[in-house]
C-alpha cells in the first residue's frame, strides 16, 4: 500500500468517520434486535418486566465485553498474518 | 494487509484517487472481517442464558480459539482459490 500524503490523510480521515458512525448505528441496531429476540418474549403486558429487564441488560453488556475481547484478538492475528507476509 | 496476492508492489504511480479508495478498501474489507467475526463468534459461543453480563471461562476461551480458527479458514480458503485459479480464467465458464 502506497502511503498517503498530508492532503490525502484529511480526506481519507473523513472517510474513516463517516463509516464509523455508520458502523456505530449498525452495531446498535443489531445488539438491539439481538437482545430483543433472545430476552423478550412476554406480550401480556407492554412493559418490560424485571426478567426481561435484566436479560437485556446482560446481554448489551456480554456483547460489548465479546466485541472488545475479538477486536483484541483479531488485532493480535492481524499483527501476526502482517508479520507472515514480510 | 494483502489477501490473496491482491496489492501487491507492481502498481506504477497512483492518483490520490486511487490511492484513497485503496486505502478506503482495505478499511472496508479489515471492517467487514472484524464484523463477521464478532457475529460468527458470538453465534458459536454465547451461550443464550446470560447468566451474567460477563464473560465466564468457557465463553472467553472460546472466543479466543474462534478467531484465531477464523484467521486460519482464511488463509486456507486463500490457499484453495489461489491454487483454484490456475486452472481457472474469470469471464470463461
Amino acid at each position: 500500500m502506497e502511503s498517503l500524503n498530508n492532503k490525502e490523510q484529511q480526506e481519507f480521515q473523513k472517510i474513516v468517520e463517516q463509516k464509523q458512525m455508520k458502523d456505530f448505528m449498525r452495531l446498535y441496531s443489531n445488539l438491539v434486535e439481538k437482545c430483543f429476540s433472545d430476552c423478550v418474549e412476554d406480550f401480556t403486558s407492554s412493559k418490560l418486566n424485571n426478567r426481561e429487564l435484566t436479560c437485556i441488560s446482560k446481554c448489551a453488556e456480554k456483547f460489548l465485553k465479546h466485541s472488545e475481547r475479538v477486536g483484541k484478538r483479531f488485532q493480535e492475528q492481524n499483527a501476526l498474518m502482517n508479520q507472515n507476509l514480510r | 494487509m494483502s489477501f490473496l496476492g491482491f496489492g501487491g508492489n507492481s502498481q506504477p504511480q497512483l492518483s490520490s484517487q486511487q490511492k484513497i479508495q485503496a486505502a478506503e478498501a482495505e478499511l472496508d474489507l479489515v471492517t467487514d472481517m472484524f464484523n463477521k467475526l464478532v457475529d460468527n463468534c458470538h453465534k458459536k459461543c454465547i451461550e443464550l442464558k446470560y447468566a451474567e453480563g460477563g464473560l465466564n471461562n468457557k465463553e472467553s476461551s472460546c472466543i479466543d480459539n474462534c478467531v484465531v480458527k477464523y484467521f486460519e479458514t482464511n488463509v486456507k480458503v486463500g490457499e484453495n482459490m489461489q491454487k483454484f485459479g490456475q486452472n481457472f480464467q474469470p469471464g470463461r465458464m
